[in-house]
């Protein structure tokens, strides 16, 4: 059987973890017939941005001809035919990439015809799925972690807005509402190849949300390496208002290339997710209500449809936090601590950085003087003074033109 | 997204979509009391449809002139590129299920819903089409040595236009460095027009205002700073400040004028500021800066011709002149102090004076009209250097 599994989305539901495991096993999981195709680890992700041609900080480069490229490698693995004398066997091959769910219905009907639906592939969609009270926040504070200055009043009344015509709430409820999600990607697909997993509630064991992705994936049995995995780890309220505002201050002149490494990864990722005893973000009592009802209706239009779900359904049911911190407003003594912790690690970030400096700069006057040495000789330096004499007039600068020419050398 | 459950309505709605491959220009609302119903395919009728913008936009075609059946089908199979609202449904086609964004009547969808989908198509036919090939001639050797900056609009245009002729600059210890400028509103968009030619950049006010905000000139349009910078290198004699193109030919030993880059209007430069995002995806940066500016920017420039009777340049806004005579006052007493030589008279550096052609700021519908306009022109002809990576 060839079958292609399809996850796309949603958003911080665990996906980064599962795409790492994916990424560093390829190879083991080849011997059990399941192919990851990807050479490098964000492949997925490209091939997505260019399915949707979707720019993004100046990476969208690279993502040129990535989902043709990705599409035609998928067929090609499962069109592999199976050696003589040997046993025919499945191949499975797995897509994964969360930003995937905001595609439109004429993007995914595209993806799907390239990966060979209706041509004999078996496609299988998978949606791992958390609920809105846990996913609100947590885009929002993804925004902020992608140079955003909003306020998370402003962020609320946006996704809030019937009309979702904001770039915030277009891409909010492209990636967030599950029935549209599965809509757009699964209306072509029978109900029994559209798998739902949801993400436990918090609190809940670790090794829960794995063994949903390992039995939606077909990795059950498999001796997975899974050390070292990549998180996305998540910022409490005085630290995500201290993003928010160093984005105010430097984003104009921050290149999207620099703010990655240095504010995303080195402070808000390396520093400040540390800090696991500040205020955690949560919804505010006035939402309550509404996202209760939206969940619901989630839930009701999931079971009539008949989708397949690994977890429970209730998982998509959150429950708020009991006490809520405005992170507009936070505590100013923890912004303060967390700032010093950011100084900190600045500093730290800088003074490797001046010695691996000094290092470099040592090393290129070693090499000049090693270079030097070898020029000493008087013939050399006699012909290099006559040469920067003539170049240093018009008429004698194309005398020496003529003369490289005829040598044939630039030089 | 709608659950579709009037099959009626469906079959109508497959009926417009033949209507409108046909040519058709019958608003959906129309053609669903009086239009005829169609074959929906086997599978998948309703999620098959096209979105309202896609039908809606070639409807819009059908209107301006002949799109064809190749042009009409590929507006019928895109998709609106980048963030934004998805494929949307037409109203009347069943109750809607709650989710996603409602139905809508294509006829009320805003121009810019529509001009998400065309600039992707255009995207597709300016990177088939790739960049124009230009003949160079052979590099004089007897050839002055200049290098060119100022105006980045003026400078790209002189330069290209040198290198044709066999008279690239470069660097030369002898050499002199002409800045190229002109009045200082002029600067500023030609600075603007760069940038959505090249890299992107804010909307045209935003960008005004930014820099007033920060009390200067963008640095490319800083005739003084680039004067400054230039002379603390080379030497102030080597500086030559050009503000009459008429003295290029004496000043680069040629007998004719440069040529002069294409003069866009403020939407050709708009409409170029949104392509810009879509041809990220679709080549490498400087493959997008040179399909922008050496091929789309002419063809705009011939399709709305900035003059009387055409399309009007762009224009800083009558809120920000007071400062924009500062910059320019301050521009010409600096030169003028620091001594450099300037070609032409230093006047030339404020606003240019009542009477001549009152630019302007682009406007969506001014915009989408243009786009329209090339797509049904289609591809250019005769370019090389298409999508990247081919």
């Amino acid at each position: 059987m060839k079958r292609v599994l399809l996850h796309v989305g949603t958003p911080k539901t665990g996906t980064s973890y599962l795409q790492d495991v994916l990424f560093k096993n390829r190879d083991l999981l080849v011997e059990h017939g399941i192919h990851y195709p990807a050479d490098r680890f964000d492949d997925h992700f490209l091939a997505a941005l260019d399915l949707m041609r979707m720019p993004w900080g100046g990476l969208e480069h690279e993502a040129i001809g990535r989902w043709d490229a990705l599409a035609e490698r998928v067929r090609a693995i499962l069109d592999e035919p199976t050696p003589e004398g040997a046993e025919p066997r499945d191949t499975t091959v797995i897509i994964s990439h969360e930003i995937l769910a905001t595609a439109s219905r004429s993007q995914a009907g595209r993806a799907l015809a390239s990966l060979g639906h209706g041509a004999g592939t078996e496609i299988h969609l998978i949606l791992s799925v958390r609920d809105l009270v846990r996913q609100i926040p947590a885009e929002w504070q993804e925004n902020i972690k992608h140079r955003s200055s909003l306020k998370y009043e402003r962020f609320l009344a946006l996704i809030q807005d019937p009309e979702r015509d904001s770039r915030i709430g277009s891409w909010f409820w492209g990636v967030q509402e599950i029935p549209d999600i599965l809509y757009r990607w699964g209306a072509d697909l029978p109900p029994e190849h559209i798998h739902l997993v949801t993400v436990p509630p918090s609190g809940s064991p670790r090794e829960l949300l794995w063994d949903r992705f390992s039995e939606a994936f077909g990795l059950d049995g498999v001796n997975l390496e899974r050390e070292g995995e990549r998180a996305n780890p998540s910022l409490g309220v005085p630290e995500t208002y201290l993003i928010r505002k160093i984005n105010k201050t430097a984003v104009d002149v921050v290149a999207p290339a620099d703010y990655r490494p240095l504010v995303r990864e080195l402070l808000a990722h390396r520093t400040l997710s540390q800090r696991t005893d500040s205020p955690r973000l949560a919804l505010p009592p006035l939402v309550h209500d509404w996202v209760h009802e939206l969940e619901i209706s989630y839930v009701e239009e999931i079971k009539a449809r008949g989708y397949h779900v690994i977890g429970d359904l209730a998982d998509l049911i959150g429950t708020p936090a009991g006490e809520y911190t405005d992170p507009d407003n936070p505590d100013f003594a923890l912004v303060t601590r967390a700032a010093l912790d950011a100084i900190r690690a600045l500093l730290v970030e800088n003074a490797h950085l001046q010695q691996d400096r000094e290092r470099l700069q040592r090393e290129l006057r070693e090499t000049q003087e090693a270079l030097e040495r070898s020029y000493l000789r008087p013939t050399y330096r006699a012909r290099e003074k006559i040469v920067r004499k003539l170049d240093d007039s018009e008429t004698g600068h194309k005398v020496m033109e003529v003369y490289r020419r005829a040598r044939g050398r630039s030089s | 997204m709608s659950t579709v459950r009037d099959d009626h309505g469906l079959r109508l709605a497959w009926g417009w979509v033949a209507h409108l491959r046909a040519g058709g220009t019958t608003p959906w609302l129309a053609w669903r009391e009086t239009g005829a119903p169609g074959e929906p395919p086997v599978r998948a009728a309703a999620h098959a449809l096209p979105g309202a913008q896609q039908l809606e936009l070639l409807r819009v075609l059908n209107q301006r002139g002949t799109p064809g059946p190749v042009l009409a089908g590929r507006v019928l199979e895109a998709s609106a590129p980048g963030r934004g609202r998805p494929d949307l449904e037409l109203v009347g086609l069943g109750e809607p299920s709650g989710f996603g964004l409602p139905p809508v009547d294509p006829a009320s969808l805003p121009r810019t819903e529509l001009l998400r989908i065309a600039t992707s198509l255009l995207a597709d036919d300016i990177v088939a089409a790739g960049v124009p090939d230009e003949r160079r001639r052979f590099r004089r050797p007897w050839r002055r040595r200049y290098r060119i900056v100022g105006d980045p609009w003026v400078a790209a245009a002189v330069r290209d236009d040198l290198a044709r002729r066999g008279r690239p600059e470069g660097d030369h210890p002898a050499g002199v460095t002409l800045v190229l400028g002109g009045d200082v509103a002029t600067m500023l968009a030609d600075v603007w027009v760069t940038r959505a030619c090249s890299d992107g950049v804010e909307e045209w006010e935003d960008f005004v205002q930014a820099f007033r905000r920060r009390r200067h000139l963008p640095p490319r349009a800083d005739l003084l700073g680039q004067a400054r910078w230039w002379a603390e290198r080379i030497g102030a004699e080597r500086v030559r400040v050009v503000l009459d193109p008429a003295q290029l030919p004496r000043l680069t030993g040629l007998r004719r004028k440069p040529a002069a880059p294409p003069r866009l209007s403020a939407d050709a430069a708009e409409l170029c500021r949104r392509l810009v995002p879509v041809l990220g995806v679709l080549a490498l940066p400087h493959q997008r800066a040179e399909l922008l500016r050496r091929q789309v920017a002419p063809r705009l420039a011939a399709l709305d011709p900035v003059d009387r009777g055409g399309g009007r340049p762009l224009g800083v806004p009558e809120r920000f002149w007071p400062w924009l005579e500062r910059m320019a006052v301050r521009q010409r007493d600096g030169l003028l102090g620091d001594g450099y030589a300037v070609h032409g008279d230093p006047g030339l550096l404020l606003p240019p004076p009542a009477g001549t052609l009152l630019g302007t700021v682009p406007s969506i519908d001014g915009v989408f009209e243009l786009a329209l306009r090339l797509l049904i022109e289609g591809p250019a002809r005769g370019g090389s250097r298409g999508r990247s990576g081919q």
